[in-house]
Formats: structure tokens, sequence, C-alpha cells
């Protein structure tokens, strides 16, 4: 069985080595430029930017957007024929990394622009339309959101109910609508609008997606939200009051839509990763300075084991999330891959990280940690929005779970099926009883892996199998109702999430290995190692808590609590 | 107009340097380097020449194979080509040597100027631009702050000091060392990075430069590094006791007189 996703794959009982072995190397030239660019970013940001200014004015300055769009930050995944740079996937989120380690409302920004604003253009667009628009964004001209989600539709994105209804005579769309929380609502003149069109003949109301621009007259943005950070970020309502777009904006084909906004996700939810990875080593730079120079008990606090074990876990973090991101932008450059999975992996992954890495950061500062004279609580206030945005981490792992397994559910139902038309399905019965025979007799295992990673490569071995196996047992016991099976579909999830985890450091640590011996790789090799040491243990627990678990008492405390508004057990009663 | 600016890689400013054992020089192996920063402003007044007079902008950079990091970097920026002389088998700190081989690179391009920065933020001698001048048979200006083109020649502001400037004129071709802070130094942009790697990097050694082994030993000009090390440290504190009138004047006039920092 055969895969273009790794994890797809791993979900169906199969390591798909050559797709992240060896790890995936940059051009040595693409990489020389990428480091002049990333000393222009840090040495601009040094002069210009004020991440305490931003914050405070909840604005980020023209003049810096302005400086920014000059050196080529706004136009750096658009080809060169467009005006912009024609970054490779990788460069590009390398780049967005050391945005992220500057300020999150920047990140935000120039993500919400070219990470997802501008993305379906990139993917979808006609030669006229690229002509058209993407010379502006890539020079800064013009800025781009995306604009999906609604009053009723967050999570839910399907359930979006602005309206485009196609005047053929006219040659024009009529749409009305509105959206909510729309990044870079209020400074955009291009916009990434997901509506509902009545397509075919029957008229069923499919999602399209059309470019809107902020001089259509019908078009208004509404007053900036206060938000909890991200302050110098502008987010703000959308409305469409009966917008005439013209049908020659239509970006990809009708009815699409849903698709076109869910590959633009995919590639999102990596630029949010890097940024978030920026994010984690800016947060150990200071932690590291406090804890060396912070005394008490006459000693560093580095020094006691209390402040290593946060400091580790953000090193540990930032190296496997590196690892997870760069392995998947490279999988991107190398073309035709079904990334889906692994980007939403990334994001999970980089979220929760950068959330863990702002709340150890103030631990270890203390009482200045919570001080608003210090960078720590603006910190934890940008860096919540992570998990919240770009799909919750909730629908993500669902998502995870549900993807992985979809493909594998597909394929034994359609076992099923040829189980009663044998002759028929000769073809299939064949392979399915390879697979069971191969399952049986030789696990996949990883080849050629270096010797200092043996223990690791066993675990993961060990423990692909066991997705796989949880795969099949609840696909058989579930089957449809899976998807109401959260608490499970969590566990999955995490497994999975573990799982590309240990492999992406694994093949990280092995390329390293290979090409500077272990003398010279030992610090990453330790990294290494101690991430696996704690993922399998987690993915254990996860395994066996598959069907040994207590999800019906948590299922009946929740739903006791709904049912009583709130807590009922007060001490008094 | 055809201007060379010469420019030099120097560790990061803020480096933790540790000096070798003989104590000729510091250990190089675990510094960053960067470009000096009076170079950059060079650079940058070359840039702004070109532009208003058009032009070309050749770099000249001398020092082992790191340096071609700051040499892509000037490109990136807007110089048009470049030349590298490599002198891993001759380094010397010697203003007169350095000067002698940058003179000689220089000889083999027609130019109308040299900038320089004014000094280098490693040695600080403020010496290689002008003793360059001086090979290279042609006038210089020290500590320039502004330049203005005239026929025939420029007019250039220099710095005195206590607050003190001077206009001088002169003809081309000529030589100008470049105070830092003159001008705002533009950033590289990413075209302008993409665009350095299909610019000239002529590497030059000391035989396509018409000089030999003996030319660039060090001892010849009679300069001598003998040890490089790190200031002693000296500590004085004076106590004032009396009279808070009197004790108050007292801290007045050695603020005033001897640390003059009021």
């Amino acid at each position: 069985m055969t895969n273009n996703s790794f994890v797809k794959a791993l979900f169906a009982g199969s390591i798909e080595q050559d797709l992240i072995f060896p790890y995936p190397k940059m051009d040595k030239e693409e990489e020389e430029n990428l480091k002049l660019i990333l000393d222009t970013v840090r040495q601009f940001a040094k002069d210009n930017i004020d991440p305490v200014a931003i914050d405070r004015d909840e604005t980020i300055p023209k003049e810096v957007l302005q400086g920014l769009a000059e050196i080529g930050l706004f136009g750096m995944s658009i080809p060169e024929e467009y005006g912009g740079s024609g970054f490779s996937t990788t460069a590009y989120n390398r780049v967005f990394e050391e945005i992220g380690s500057i300020d999150g409302s920047l990140a935000v920004t120039l993500g919400a622009h070219q990470s997802i604003g501008l993305k379906a253009l990139l993917l979808h667009g006609t030669e006229e339309q690229k002509k058209k628009y993407l010379p502006k964004l890539a020079s800064g001209e013009w800025i781009a959101a995306f604009a999906l989600t609604e009053p009723g539709a967050g999570s839910d994105a399907a359930g979006i109910q602005s309206l485009a209804v196609k005047d053929v005579q006219k040659g024009h769309y009529v749409l009305n609508g509105s959206k909510i929380w729309i990044t870079n609502g209020g400074i955009a003149d291009f916009f990434t609008v997901f509506a509902k069109t009545p397509v075919g003949e029957s008229g069923e109301k499919k999602i399209s997606a059309l470019a809107v621009t902020r001089d259509m007259e019908g078009f208004s943005s509404g007053k900036e939200e206060r938000k909890l950070g991200i302050h110098g970020s502008s987010t703000t309502e959308l409305i469409f009051d009966n917008i005439k777009v013209p049908v020659e904006n239509l970006i990809g084909p009708e009815g699409k839509g849903f698709k076109v906004a869910m590959e633009v996700l995919n590639s999102g939810r990596l630029g949010l990763a890097a940024g978030c990875a920026g994010g984690i080593k800016t947060l150990i730079r200071m932690s590291v300075d406090h804890a060396k120079n912070r005394k008490q008990f006459n000693t560093p606090i580095a020094e006691f084991e209390m402040i290593q074990g946060k400091i580790t876990k953000m090193v540990v973090d930032v190296f496997v999330l590196e690892s997870m991101v760069y392995l998947t932008t490279g999988l991107i450059d190398r073309g035709d891959i079904d990334y889906s999975i692994e980007s939403s992996i990334c994001k999970v992954y980089a979220s929760e990280a950068v959330w863990n890495a702002v709340n150890e950061a103030m631990q270890i500062a203390g009482g200045i940690g919570y001080s608003k004279e210090y960078p720590y609580e603006r910190a934890l206030r940008d860096a919540r929005i992570n998990l919240i945005f770009e799909g919750t981490n909730e629908v993500l792992r669902a998502f995870i779970a549900l993807a992985g397994m979809q493909e594998h559910g597909e394929y034994l139902k359609k076992v099923g099926k040829a189980l009663q038309h044998p002759l028929n399905e000769m073809g299939v019965l064949t392979d399915y009883a390879l697979h069971r025979i191969k399952k049986r007799v030789a696990t996949e295992r990883l080849a050629d892996v270096h010797e200092a990673l043996k223990n690791e490569v066993g675990k993961f071995e060990e423990y692909a199998k066991e997705l796989h196996l949880a795969t099949e047992k609840v696909l058989s016991k579930y089957r449809k109702q899976i998807i109401h099976r959260e608490f499970i579909l969590n566990r999955l999830a995490d497994m999975t999430i573990d799982l590309y985890a240990m492999i992406a450091v694994i093949s990280r640590v092995d390329s390293l290995l290979k090409e500077k011996g272990e003398k010279k790789t030992h610090k990453q090799l330790t990294i290494c190692k101690t991430f696996c040491e704690e993922a399998w243990r987690r993915i254990r627990r996860n395994a066996r808590q598959v069907d040994n678990n207590i999800d019906p008492w948590r299922k009946e405390i929740s739903t006791d609590a709904c049912e009583a508004n709130g807590y009922q057990f007060d001490l008094v009663d | 107009m055809k201007i060379i600016v010469c420019m030099k890689q120097v560790p990061v400013k803020d480096s933790l340097l540790k000096i070798t054992d003989d104590g000729s020089w510091v250990h190089e192996t675990d510094l960053n380097y960067e470009i000096n920063e009076s170079d950059h402003y060079a650079l940058e007044e070359a840039l702004r020449l070109k532009e208003a007079h058009s032009g070309e902008v050749v770099l000249l950079s001398m020092g082992p194979e790191r340096v071609r990091e700051a040499i892509k970097q000037g490109l990136a920026k807007g110089a048009d080509r470049a030349i590298h002389i490599d002198n891993s088998s001759f380094t010397t700190q010697d203003p007169f040597v350095n000067a002698r081989v940058l003179a000689a690179a220089i000889k083999r391009e027609e130019f109308d100027l040299v900038l320089s920065g004014l000094q280098t933020d490693d040695y600080g001698s403020a010496q290689t631009g002008v003793i360059l001048a001086e090979n290279l048979g042609v006038p210089s200006a020290t500590i320039v702050m502004e330049i203005q083109k005239q026929n025939g020649g420029i007019k250039v502001k220099r710095e005195l000091e206590s607050g003190w400037f001077q206009w001088v004129e002169l003809p081309l071709p000529s030589l100008l060392t470049i105070q830092s802070g003159i001008n705002q130094i533009r950033y590289a942009t990413i075209k302008g990075i993409m665009m350095a790697k299909k610019k000239e990097i002529k590497a030059l050694g000391l035989s396509e430069l018409g000089l030999s082994e003996s030319d660039v030993e060090e001892g010849q000009t009679g300069l001598v590094f003998s040890k490089i090390y790190v200031p002693e440290k000296t500590k004085k504190t004076e106590i004032f006791e009396g009279d808070p009138r009197e004790v108050a004047q007292k801290l007045a006039d050695k603020l005033k007189n001897e640390a003059k920092v009021i």
C-alpha cells in the first residue's frame, strides 16, 4: 500500500522510509542566501522594531511594514515572475521562524498576508489573477487576508453562510454576508473570501473562493477587536453588502472552495509552527540569561535541577519542532506530497510547545515574569492565540486521527466488499492477504539508520505497529461512530504526533551522524534520545488506554456539570 | 564615476575575545565576523554617489575565505563586482604592508575614487587608508562626513575636533576615509541577495598582483607587535568627608575637571 503521506501510510501499518530519509537538506546556494537574508532581518529588527511599542500602541508602525516590504518580506513565496522571490517552502518558513522570534504581532500580520491571505491565488489563481494581484502583494503595496470564519462557522468551516449568487448575464457574483476574526481585516486590500455559491442545475450551495478587494462597492470592515495579545495585528469583522464580484475573480473551480481553504490552511499551519519555533528560541535566550544571572542561596538558579528541567524541555521541544517543520517543508519542496496531517501535527505541537515555553520562562523569571515591565507577560499573551487560530488544536487532533484512519477505513471497507464478491476483487484480497502476512511475519522496519539510534529506531517500529493495531481495533469496534469517540481520537492523535516527532528527530540526527560523526553530533543525539524516551512511554500509555480507560466516567462528570450548570459540590450546601 | 570600496571583516563587536598563549593575536576559531562599521558607511556613500552620478562600485576585501560572506553582503546591497585578496599565507597587522597589497590590486583598475572606513574596529590604527593613498599617488582626506561632486573633482566635509568641521576640495582620482554614522545604511534586499550570486568576485593572489613574498614580510617597516593583552583594571575610590556644602563643591570640581563628565 503506497501513499504519499508518511503519516497516512503509518496508520495503514507501513513505514515509508524513502519519504523521510535522508533528512532534507537545503541547496547550498539557497542556504547561503538564506543566511544573508536572516542577517538582514535581524539587523532590521534591531534597528527598527520595538515589540513593547507595538504591544502598547496596538499597531505596527507603517515604516516597519514598509521597511520589511522593501527588503522583500511580503513576497517571499511569490514566484519571481510576479515580483516575488520564489522561495522554497523551507526557506520561506525559516525566515518566518525569524520573524516569529522578533514579535508575535508581526508574525501574525505577515503570516496572514502570505501564509494564507494570498496562498489560494498562488495555488489556484488563473494567470490573469496572478498578474493582476501578485505584484502588488509582493511589493507590500497591498496586504492580503484570508476570510473564512463566520459567527456560526469556526471549527465547522463548512457551515459558512456568506452567499455569492452568480448573475451570468452581468458577469458577476452578488456577495452578501459577514466574516469575523479576520486577521489584517483593517489593513488588507485583498481578501480571499469563502462563500457558498449555488452550483449546477440543482443549485446546491457549495463553497467557492473569491478574490475580493477593499475598493469593491459594498465592502466594509468593522472596528478593531480588542484582544488578549498580538495587539499590533489587525483583527476585524468584514461585511459584504451586495458586493458585485466579477466572475473572473473566482479562485479555483466553483464549488471546490472548501478544498482550496483546507489546502491553504495546510501551508498556513506550517508557517505558524515555524513562527512558534522562533518564539521558543527567544524565550530560551531570555530564560537562560535570567537563570545564569539570578542568584538565590548564593547560587545561580540555572544550577538548580528544577530550573534545568524547564530549560531542557524548551530546548528539546524546539529541536523536535524544527525537525518536524523542516522535514515537512523539505517533503513539500521535493514535490507530490500530501502533508495535510503532517502540517496539522506541526501546528498542534508548536502551539503547545510555545505555550509551555512562555509558562516556564515566566516561572523561571519568578516575580519579574509577572511584571508588565518585562517581556514575559507580553510573550504569554501573544503565544496563547496559537492554540486557537488556524484550526483549534481540538479540531486538528480529530482531523489527525480521522484523516489518518480514513484511507485505512476505506481499504478495510473495500476488503469487506471483496469478500462478498471474491472473484471480481481478487486483486484487493491478494493485497490484503499479503498485507496481513507481512504484518505477522515481519513488521515494517527502518533500514540503514545509524547504529547510535538503534534503541530509538526499535521503539519507533514497535509503536508504529501499535498505532496501526489501535486503528484496526477502533475501526472494527466503532466503525462510523468513531467520529464521536473523541477521547479515543485524542489518544490516536497524540500517538501520531509523538510518532511523527520521533521519526523526524531520528531522521535529522541520523543524517547529522552520517555527515559529521558521533562525536560532533553528541548534543543532538542526547536531545533525540531524551525526547524518544519520553515519547514512546506516552505512546504506550495512550495505546493501552484505547480500550482500557475511564472514558465513561469522564463523560459522565462533564455531562453532570453541564446539567447542573456548573459545579455542584460546594463545601457549604 | 568608478568607486572602489575597501571593506574589512572584523570580529563581531561584543565577541568574547580569547588571547593566544603567545599574546600575538586572539583565537579566531570561535569568533563570528561582521563588516567593519565605518566600511558600511563607505559602501553606502559609494552606492549613493553611483546612484546620483552613475558609474560602478567595486568592493575590495582582503582576508581568508570567510570574507567572501562580507563581500556577498556588499554585493547584495548593490556593489557591482568584487575583488578578493586571500591573504591566508601572509596575514599581517602592519598597515603599510596591507596598504601595499591593496594598492597593487587597485592599480589594476581605472578608478575615480577609493573609499574606506575611517578605521577598523579590530586594530583601529586608522593608517591603512592614508598609506594606501600614498601608495596610489593620489590625494586623500580623512574622517569625511559629506561628499559633493564638483566639476572635475569633489568637495568634502571633514570632522575636526571639538565640533569643528572643514571643507576641502580634492581632484579626482583621490581617496577618502569615511566616518561612521554619516548616512542611513541601507538593508540588503532579498532580490539583491539573490542577484549577488551572478556578480563577479575576482580572486587575486600575490603573483597576480605582481608582488613577491618579500613585499609582504612582517617587520620590514620596523613596526613590531610585541604583545596583546586585556587592559589591567584600576579602580580608585575616593571618599569625601566633612561639611556637605564643601563636599558637594569638591565633588563638582572633581567631576568637572578630573572625570570630565560635567
